[in-house]
Formats: structure tokens, sequence, C-alpha cells
């Protein structure tokens, strides 16, 4: 290096949220021996990964990754983790920024033990977000059975009723503290990674796939959480009008993806997504019928590939080349599916238990502009501006991706910020 | 299933397409959603998906010889919902415009009425026909003598008859033969894709079917199927009934005058002149509010084709009320100008209908009718 550019720099790294990407990113740095804060808005990391039974294409559950990185971050003193925690602002230069960040309440403090007598003194129910509404927990409740860090959270809808003091009387450890207050928290650092992920497309937009008018038409990732040991029904498919174990479940592909009235672009997942849930559906109900109704599938890469042909020699496994483009009701609170196939020219109209739209993913900072001077696509994703420097995105705030390559994807981004900072 | 089509795109036919307003259709990736959007499109073999494919395929005798163009009405409901903006209510009017085109001719007169130079032309055909015919046979009298305004003593209904008369046949003419044409086309289209496996013709089946859909048409009952533009059913509406009405008129005006050799103009009190002011008021508002409904639609292609007929069915109204008002209010010359430019909005209705848009009247019809008979589900 010739010449000096750089501004006077700050040791750490700021990765905004605790998915699987900025666990990836807030790791890769740490261990190589960067300062790193990491900064999550929900009280528990693992982000939209948590929320998953299986990963596709190795069928294993998430909570075994998700625990190491856990176990990684406990033993690493560079990662400083804030949960609860919204950024505020950030403002400076390559090498130079200053953040704020605003840490909302808990509640309780770190002296819980998770033994779970606050959820059992309380009596008033919330509904349960991590679930997507499909139940509701206690007003002093733990996000999920692997959340981390391991300690309860008390909603702000039970403080200041006799419901928080229950909460508070009956912690024998003192860890509830119903006057904690938000507090700001103002931050040096010389990179930063948003990491900010995506949400689940709204539904209820996609006016004629019906969902949120009729009780059996969910969407993939309720179906994630109905097939997940963790989930509402325990991991048992049931569909949610009246409990049965479908006979027959009907994917719509593209709902909403891949449609200028909605998302223009492919959500790169759901194709694997439906084709790995029909195996959660067969794994369960051998005699089940599935149709899955497509534009075209994707399932790029050899194993994905293989994972399609694997699960097309499943006899009760029915593709059908056509998009869903109405729902109707049919008897015994079924849905009727109607779309036209492609291949033989004809209008099908199929009658099933239950339906899963296979929506698609919004990056985050659609809905919640990031207070920050970033470039922004259209749609919402983060684009990179690497003359810039100095802010990076890393996995789903910047393009749809799946696990792998958010983990490939956000290791990269973990090197874009340490240049930042080494940079001289 | 695995039979082998070999495509051989008529790319002039995709480029063709794109210019009578079917300009997105490359955007579609045939997910089919319009098929199913459609509130009309029938299970067995549904449209447009299929003509959507064939279109950017470039198969243009498949898509001149396919009844399912006939059998949208454009409401636009599966361009609203197509996720690429590749408008195949577009595409398919443009289609019609082609299809009317390929089975009218002579094919000249065809490249004229949808080729926006050639209005001028058009329009000066029948005024040069008018007074080379009408100096000829002395019955255009520039010079009509009485107070009374009467335009038979300036225009002779002889005139006007030597010239309609003839016309109308040769409208007749063209559409039997189009029609001739377009039915066994189509006919061997649905039999070979399996549409229809009916092959009988009998003609009380074919009647009872012309009947049913014509009370169809009549209740405007396949536009108020659609979602998105149901408001087009009441201009179009207003104009079909303008010009069923004007169509009585005109009938009974020849029958009494050949026939009881009673000449007009009518009084305002006779009935059959209630009927004409009706139905020419229905026209000039009906063909307004299409006006209306199409420039307030910005995400519907509207090309010449629509603007040709629907200016058209606008100017014989207006011309035709006008040349009654004037008359009314003692302006004779006035009176008598407006008269000649109304016949000649009335011949160039007459002889350019199979060539222009308004075609769709007998395609439309025939489509509608055969897919009736076949029983199609």
């Amino acid at each position: 290096m010739t010449a000096d550019k750089s501004a006077p720099v700050s040791g750490s790294i700021l990765v905004v949220g605790g998915g699987i990407s900025g666990l990836t990113t807030a790791l890769e740095a740490a261990e190589v021996g960067y300062e790193v804060v990491l900064v999550e808005k929900k009280p528990y990391l693992g982000g939209r990964v948590a929320q998953l039974n299986q990963y596709f294409p190795k069928l294993c559950p998430p909570s075994c990754g998700l625990e190491i990185n856990f176990r990684r971050i406990k033993d690493n003193p560079r990662i400083k983790v804030l949960t609860l925690a919204e950024v505020e602002k950030v403002e400076g230069a390559a090498g130079d920024y200053e953040a704020t960040i605003r840490i909302n309440p808990r509640y309780v403090n770190e002296k819980c033990t998770c033994c779970g007598a606050c959820a059992a003194a309380c009596q008033t129910e919330v509904v349960n977000e991590f679930n997507f509404g499909m139940n509701r927990t206690k007003g002093a409740y733990l996000p999920h059975p692997m959340a981390f860090p391991a300690r309860y959270v008390i909603s702000p809808q039970i403080v200041g009723t006799e419901d928080g003091q229950r909460c508070q009387e009956a912690c024998v450890y003192g860890a509830v503290e119903l006057d904690m207050q938000p507090r700001t928290v103002n931050l040096k650092v010389g990179a930063v990674v948003w990491a900010t992920g995506w949400e689940p497309y709204d539904a209820t937009k996609i006016d004629n796939l019906g969902f949120g008018r009729y009780p059996n038409i969910i969407t993939n990732m309720m179906m994630e959480r109905l097939a997940a040991p963790s989930g509402p029904t325990g991991g048992k498919i049931l569909r949610p009008s009246d409990d049965k174990a479908p006979a027959s479940v009907a994917f719509v592909q593209c709902a909403g993806s891949r449609d200028e009235n909605h998302l223009p672009y492919c959500s790169y997942i759901c194709c694997m997504a439906s084709l790995k849930q029909a195996t959660y559906i067969r794994a369960q109900y051998p005699d089940a019928k599935i149709y899955i109704f497509y534009i075209d599938l994707r399932t790029p890469g050899y194993r994905y590939e293989k994972f399609y042909k694997k699960v097309k020699e499943d006899k009760n496994i029915f593709f059908i080349k056509g998009k869903v483009a109405e729902v109707s009701e049919a008897a015994d609170q079924g849905v009727t599916v109607t779309a036209e196939n492609a291949v033989t020219g004809e209008k099908i109209h199929q009658t099933v238990d239950m339906v899963v739209l296979a929506t698609g993913m919004q990056p985050t900072a659609v809905n919640a502009p990031l207070p920050a001077d970033l470039k922004v696509s259209p749609d919402g994703f983060l684009i990179n501006d690497f003359d810039k420097g100095g802010m990076f995105a890393a996995g789903c705030a910047n393009k749809p991706l799946d696990v792998v390559s958010t983990n490939q994807n956000s290791t990269g981004m973990a090197l874009k910020a340490i240049q930042t900072l080494v940079k001289r | 299933m695995a039979e082998r089509l070999l495509v051989d795109p008529d790319v002039e036919f995709i480029e063709e397409v794109t210019r009578y307003g079917g300009g997105d259709l490359k955007k579609c990736f045939q997910c089919a959603t319009c098929s199913v959007a459609c509130p009309i499109s029938p299970d067995n073999r549904p449209f447009p998906r299929k003509e959507m494919i064939a279109a950017s395929w470039g198969l243009k005798d498949k898509l001149l010889a396919d009844g399912d163009i006939w059998l949208c009405h454009n409401c636009g409901d599966c361009s609203t919902l197509c996720p690429r903006g590749a408008k195949p209510g577009d595409v398919l009017a443009a289609l019609r415009i082609m299809a009317i085109r390929a089975y009218a001719k002579p094919k000249l007169l065809a490249d004229w009425v949808n080729d926006k130079s050639k209005l001028p032309i058009l329009l000066a055909i029948p005024a040069v026909l008018f007074i080379v015919v009408g100096l000829i046979t002395g019955l255009l009298d520039f010079t009509p003598e009485g107070d009374e305004i009467v335009h038979a003593k300036f225009f002779s209904s002889w005139l006007v008859d030597i010239i309609m008369i003839p016309t109308f046949f040769f409208a007749a003419g063209v559409f039997a033969l189009g029609l001739k044409k377009f039915i066994s086309d189509m006919h061997a289209q649905c039999l070979a894709d399996g549409r229809t496996t009916k092959t009988d013709v009998n003609i009380k089946d074919v009647a009872q079917a012309f009947v049913r859909v014509v009370i169809s048409i009549l209740k405007h009952e396949k536009f108020n199927e659609c979602t998105e533009n149901r408001d087009r059913a009441t201009a179009h509406m207003m104009v079909l009934f303008g010009f069923i009405g004007l169509f009585i008129v005109t009938s009974i005006f020849f029958v009494v005058l050949y026939v009881f050799q009673i000449h007009g103009p009518y009084s305002q009190l006779n009935p059959v002149k209630w009927l004409a002011n009706i139905a020419g008021v229905s026209l000039v508002i009906g063909s307004a509010l299409m006006i209306k409904n199409r420039l307030a639609k910005k995400d519907q292609v509207s090309t010449y084709a629509d603007w040709f007929l629907i200016g058209l069915a606008l100017m014989l109204g207006v011309t035709g009320m006008l040349t009654e008002m004037t008359r009314l209010g003692g302006m004779a010359g006035t009176s008598y100008f407006l008269y000649f430019v109304h016949l000649m909005f009335v011949w160039a209705l007459f002889c350019y209908v199979p060539f222009s848009k308004l075609a769709h009247l007998v395609y439309r019809t025939a489509a509608l009718t055969y897919t009736e008979w076949s029983r199609r589900k």
C-alpha cells in the first residue's frame, strides 16, 4: 500500500441481524480476531432458519447447526450480542461509523434459568408470532425451545398488569424486572454488515389464492411450523380448521413470486421447499396424495436436481404444469384449486384437504427502510456498492438465497468488512 | 403425448400481432393463469394460454382458424392477473383483427380499412360515388325546391337505394365467402384437437344453438361474467341496440316507401320516429361512452381498428341526429350537407363492415354458435 486513504479506523464490525447470515458473518469475522457487535431485533438469534423443520436437501433439522453456532458465539469473547435491539441510525464513512442502537426491554435479566415458573403463573395468552399465529403462548414465554440467549421474555402486553406482578412474584431468582426501560447505545464501528434477512410475502395480498379467506390454505412457512416438533401441533401435520390429518394436499408454486403484481422476481427457495415439504407429508401419511402446481420447477445444481428426481419417483406425488389462479371452497372444508394443465391443455379442478401456498421472500428492509445511506433496488433488496465500501449486505437482504448460499455469501461479506478495517 | 410438432414460425405474422396491439406477447411465460382467470374459458382446451404460445411461435394458420379467439369478449380479467404483463386480452384482440383481414376478400380493401393513412380515400369513395352516380342519373338535385326540407328532394331515395342495396349485397357476399371458409377451418381444427367430436351437421341443432346464442348476445350474458371491465357492457348494449333500432326503422321506411308509396320525413309523433330518435341517441351516447372508457383505460391497448369502428358508429349517430335537428330547425343548406355526409358514413359502414372490427358481429356469432352446437365443456 502506497498511500493511507482510510479514515481513522475503528476496530469493530457491526452486524445487523442475527439470522443464519448475520451469525455466519459475525462468527467468521470474530474467529479471525475482529471485534463484532451482533444486533438482533427479536429476543432470540437464529432468524428464519430457527423456524424451519428441516433443511433441504439433507432433511436434517436446523437445530443442530444453530446449536453449533450458538456454542461458537458463547465461546468467543469478541462477539457481543444485543437482542431486542434495533439500529436507529448509522452515520459516518467507511472505517468510521457511529451507530445508534435502541435496546427494547425484555423485562427478564440474565439471572433467568428458564425454569418456566413465570409462564406457569401468567394467565394472559398472546399470539405466538414464532408459529405465525397458529397458536398462542403465555405472556411470559421462551420464544422457542432452542432460543438463544436462553432466557424468557415478558410481553409488553402484560407489563403493568396483575399478570406482570404474578410473573415477578413467581420468579425465585429475581430475574423478572418489570421496570426495565428501553435504552439507547452509541457504538463506534469501522464496518457494517446488514444481514436483515427476509419476510414471507404477505399471502393475503394474493387475492385470487384465498389465503385468509379459507382456513385450510396455509403458507409454506406455516407448514414448516406444523411439521416442526416444537410447532403448534407438536410436529403432526394437521389442517387448521379441524385438526384432521390431510388425505390430500396441493402446493401452489410461485404464490406471489415471478409476478409483477406482487414480487417480480423468483424467490429461489420455494420449489425446493415444496419438494421438501412433500416429503414431510409423505413421511407422516403414506397414502396422502400430493399435487404440486408449478410454472417451472427450479432445482438448481446437482444435489437439488437429484432431490427433485427422487421426489418425482413417488407415485403419490403429482406434478402439474400450470399455475393455480383460482381457489374455491369445497365440501367438508376442503379447497378446490383450479389450473390449466399446460401439457394436456385441460383445466383441472382439484379438490384437496389442504393447500400450501409456496410464498416467496421479501427483504425485511422493504417494509422497514434501513436508517443508513444504502442503495436499495426497487424490490427492497440492498445493492452492494463495493467502490464505496464500508457497509455491505449479506444473505437475503441482498437477494433471495438458500441457506448454503447464504453462508457462502455471508462469509464473503465478513471478509469485505475486515478489508474495510485493515485497508491502510 | 409424444407427438412431434415441427414449428415453422411465420415471423412476419408475429410482428403483425405486435403491430395490432399485442406488443407484450413475448413476455408470456406460459403459466396459464389467464386460462383460469378468464370467466368464460371452457375446461376443454381453454383459452388464451394456447393462443399465446401459438402466437409466440407464429402459427398463423392455427390461430386464424381458432374459434376461441372469438369466444373472448376482451374483458381484460386475464391481463389483470397476468404475472408478466403479457396482456393476453390485447393479443387476442390483435388476432381477431388479423383473422378478419385474412377471411375478407378483396385483400386490398382489407389492407386499406386497417391503414390509418388510407382513411381519406375510404371516405372519398362514397362521396365521389354519390356525386358521379347522382349526376349521371340526375337523382342528385343541388337546388331542391319547396319550403319544407325534404332530404329526398336533394338526394333521391332512388339514388340511395341504387347505391346502398348493391353495397349491402356486396358486404353480404364478402361475409358469406369468409364465413364459409372460417367455419370449415374452425370445424377441422376442433375435430383435430378434440374440442369436439360432433360431425353430424343437422340444421335443427344449428338453428337452436343460434337462437340460444342470439338471446345470450342480446342480454350481454358473457359481458356480465366479466369482473374487470363490466361497465363496458352498458356502452356496448347501447350501440348494439342503437344499430338494431335503426335497422328496424330503415326496413320499415323501405317497405312503406315501396309498398305504400309514402315518403318521409315522418312526423315526430309517429312511433317509428320515436324508435329512430331513441336508437340514434342510444348510438351516440353508447359510442361516446366507449371512447370515454377506452381513454380512461390506460393498461389496455386501443388500436386504429378500435378507433375506426367507434369513430364510424359515433359519426353515423352524430350526423344522423344533426341532419334531423337542422331539418327541424329549418337550416336547409346545412341539413342537406349533413345528410350527404351521413349517407357517406352509412355507405362506409355497409361497405367496410366485412373488413373492419365490426365484422366481429358475424365471426363471433358464428364461433359462439359453433361452440354452443358442439357442446364443448
